[in-house]
Order: C-alpha cells, then structure tokens, then sequence
C-alpha cells in the first residue's frame, strides 16, 4: 500500500506522554470495542494490549495532537481482521452487493418497524439494547459502535474501515434497520401491541 | 417560510430520500443549512417527524447501555511492563 507516512522523531519521554496524554484515556472504548467483536473477555484484552504495543511501535508515524482514538480503532479494527478471524472461524461475510441493491431500492423508505414505538423503547431496562446490537453480523456491529456508541464522523469511519463514505451511510443505515427489527422483536414480546396510538 | 432549495441534494443532482436526510440529521453530518431545511421538512412530513424521535433515542440508549464496561485490572499495567520491556533503554 501506498501511504506516504511523515515519521516523527519522539525522545522517548515524548513516546511515554503521547502513549500516557492521547493514547491511555481511550482504552475503556477500545476495549468496549474489542469486546463487542469478540464477545469474550480474554479474547477482548489480548486485542487491545496488541493494539496499543502495535501504537507504541509505529508512534512515530503518529503525529502528536492528532486522532490517536480513529488510529488506535483502524489498528484494532485491523488486528480483529487479520489475527482473530483467521484464527476462529467467524461466519461468512454479509454480501455487500445485496446490501447496496437494497439501499438502492425503494423498499428501504418504507418503515420496517411500524410498531417499534419510543415509550416501548424506553421500556427496555435490561440488556435488551445491549443484545440487539450485539445480534447483528459483526460488520453491521462495527459501524454503529464507531457512529453511535463512539460518536466518530462519516470521514473517520471510512478511514478506519478502508471504505468509501457512501458505503459507510449505506452500511449503518441497513445496521439501524436490522437493529430495529431486532427491538420490534423484542417489544412483541414484551407485550407492545402493533397499533398505532 | 419555505426554503425551496433542498440543500441536501448533492453535487449530481440526485434528491436525497427522506431516510438519507435523516440519517445526516442524527449523525451530526447535515450542515447548518440543511439541519434548518429539516427542521421545516419535518412539519410536513409525518413519518420524519416520528422516526426523528425514534431514532434519536435509539441512538441514545446505544451510548448509555452499551458502553458501561470497565477495563479489567490490570490491564493498562500489563501493557505498560511490556512495553517498557520492548524500549530501548
């Protein structure tokens, strides 16, 4: 790959309050990431520690006061990819063609949960959310815990997933689909009735 | 009181559905322009009117339920040991 990296030169005192200042204080979002993508614990922490020895090693390629939380995610991101999946064996793929033909039909501006109603929403004390997200095809998962449970922008998300814009939108429009099929579900059975009030 | 320029319709031309403005609005990614064209949009549009709120609070309870988990011990230390093992002195 072709990236042209500008190469910092960090003392080491520099390296040790960039790794402590920028890098340390996303570690509770990075291992809520890692642990959303494997759904155990262990699994979760041997992902962040490669991650963050994997941010020291390149931290020269780091320059200081920039993004260090989309960097550290990309890495994750890409340790998950390459060391984890290989390892288990995660199922297939989503087909991303059939994604975006659907995000291109009209079918995607009907409402898909007419019933799914706020206060039912509210409702939802328990781990109901919680599972819901963690139902979704992992692909689906990543790009509403960078949007919504991370807060990154279109631009970051792409970056970090090495896609376009265009399929980052696509993508996390069909995950709030499929999220909320999934707390449709859940509504129905927690008794919410499919009228309109 | 009508902006009769969708400001959400981009560069080709192509009118945005009424989910795409949405989903821009929710993101924090609609610009100034287009968050007032909405804003206006949503008076006539039912539907937006009512997955605006739904989904803004499906977006909510993502961040509060499902980012409460704790770092386990130890583990800002046991990468902190092996990295000071790995610096050269």
């Amino acid at each position: 790959m072709e990236e042209e990296t500008l190469r910092q030169s960090y003392t080491n005192q520099e390296k040790n309050d960039i790794f402590n200042n920028e890098f340390l204080p996303h570690i509770k979002s990075m291992y809520n990431f890692g642990y959303r993508l494997t759904f155990d614990q262990d699994d979760a922490k041997d992902l962040v520690q490669d991650t963050y020895l994997k941010a020291f090693r390149f931290i020269e390629s780091f320059q200081k006061g920039t993004n260090a939380k989309a960097w550290l995610f990309r890495i994750l991101k890409n340790s998950f990819i390459n060391d984890y999946r290989k390892k288990s064996k995660e199922p297939s793929k989503v087909d991303y063609q059939e994604v975006e033909s659907y995000y291109n039909s009209e079918e995607v501006d009907r409402q898909i949960t007419p019933d799914l109603r706020v206060e039912s929403l509210k409702d939802m004390i328990g781990d109901e959310i919680s599972n819901a997200l963690n139902a979704l095809d992992v692909d689906f998962r990543t790009v509403i815990i960078l949007c919504d449970l991370e807060g990154f922008k279109y631009e970051e998300m792409a970056k970090i997933l090495d896609i376009p814009i265009g399929t980052v939108r696509s993508r996390l429009h069909r995950a709030r689909n499929l999220l909320k099929e999934k707390l449709g579900e859940y509504a129905k059975s927690m008794g919410y009735k499919n009228t309109e009030s | 009181m009508t902006n009769s320029v969708n400001p959400f319709i981009l560069a080709h031309g192509k009118k945005p559905s009424c989910i795409e403005m949405l989903q821009l609005i929710l993101d924090g990614e609609a610009t100034a322009e287009q968050q007032a064209y909405f804003k206006s949009h949503m008076d006539k549009c039912a539907p937006c009117f009512k997955s605006y709120d739904l989904d803004n609070t499906i977006k909510e309870l993502l961040k509060t339920r499902c980012c409460g988990d704790s770092v386990p011990a130890g583990l800002v230390e046991q990468i902190k040991v092996q990295i000071s093992q790995n610096q050269p002195s």
